[in-house]
């Protein structure tokens, strides 16, 4: 129960955080809305975390609920980490084609 | 029929010169694209008869030749050849990759290591890397060709304006075997011999081109 406590106070505080954040204008929106549902979702899976525990078990998990948490919180983390080589793979790609085009017009600068 | 080759080069300037010298003969003119090189390849190409066009940084292989393809393309090319820097192809193959295209006969052509013996492979390419290319090539992609990994190949006007490879860097030669054959056009391989003075692309690289062809595919 103490353990919980601690883990809602830290997810407010993050809240408050990112009102803050927000509302001196130091992030956009797109990321207020992100890390509001990040926390908002965290807050509400601790709040509900001994139903969290009736469904491990029924799942067949021999362990707590907050072992659950983890593992779809190391799944989570490997979809980001997919999510986020794709996109530097784009960005790789616009980098290339900076780099043609710098190569190309000074070639066609020099020529000229 | 103009012919370019275009010729990326990525700290080769050991090679660089006498490359260019042995090429210039065969086409009418070069297309140089250093590849972002850190040695003397910038200073060597200013003594050469060439078009030299300079990635400000290293984008890798694939990067550069579609660079100098397009500004081959730009330079009315009819045939543009894709070459080497570091002295591996020889330039007298030149004339059997651009004949079959001047003749009407191919869009697309790839040189072969595998239709003569001329070719003197590492036995742990030649047996062991070369036929899992091969098994890839027919499994995934429905490729047939001798060569699995052809990097010497010429293309006719329209068909550099139609295939259009996104790898920059060494999976390009697989993307564009696949791009040639989903194009429909007639393609022919002809032999050549490359020389081997290193062992070249290890088996790590073969699962590196898997891997860049497989992100690139969730890209797309």
């Amino acid at each position: 129960m103490f353990q919980e406590f601690i883990a809602l106070a830290v997810i407010v505080f993050f809240l408050l955080r990112l009102g803050w954040q927000f509302y001196k204008d130091q992030i956009p929106k797109s990321q207020f809305i992100f890390w509001l549902s990040f926390w908002g979702v965290a807050g509400l899976l601790l709040i509900y975390i001994r139903q969290i525990d009736q469904l491990a078990a029924r799942l067949g998990f021999s362990s707590s609920g907050i072992q659950l948490l983890l593992y779809v919180a190391v799944a989570v983390i490997f979809y980001v980490i997919f999510r986020l080589r794709l996109k530097l793979a784009q960005m790789e790609k616009d980098i290339t084609e900076l780099t043609r085009l710098a190569a190309i017009s000074e070639r066609d600068k020099n020529k000229s | 029929m103009k012919v370019i080759s275009v010729i990326p080069s990525w700290n080769c300037s050991a090679t660089l010169a006498e490359v260019v010298k042995e090429v210039k003969d065969k086409v009418d003119s070069i297309v140089l694209v250093d590849d972002g090189s850190t040695d003397q390849t910038r200073e060597i190409a200013k003594l050469l008869t060439v078009d030299y066009l300079r990635h400000p940084i290293n984008r890798g292989q694939g990067a550069a030749l579609k660079t100098g393809t397009i500004y081959a393309l730009s330079q009315d090319a009819d045939v543009i050849v894709h070459f080497d820097a570091d002295g591996q192809f020889r330039a007298e193959d030149i004339p059997a990759l651009v004949n079959p295209i001047i003749k009407g006969e191919a869009e697309i052509v790839f040189g072969s290591r595998f239709l003569d013996d001329t070719t003197k492979m590492p036995a742990f390419k030649k047996k062991v890397i070369m036929p899992l290319a091969h098994f890839i090539n027919r499994v995934f992609f429905n490729i047939k060709m001798s060569d699995p990994q052809s990097g010497f190949r010429a293309f006719s006007r329209r068909a550099a304006k139609q295939l259009d490879w996104q790898q920059d860097r060494m999976a390009h030669c697989s993307e564009i075997l696949v791009a040639a054959h989903a194009s429909k056009l007639p393609i022919v391989e002809v032999p050549i011999t490359v020389l081997y003075p290193d062992f070249g692309q290890k088996l790590g690289g073969g699962f590196k081109i898997l891997y860049d062809m497989f992100i690139a595919k969730l890209n797309s």
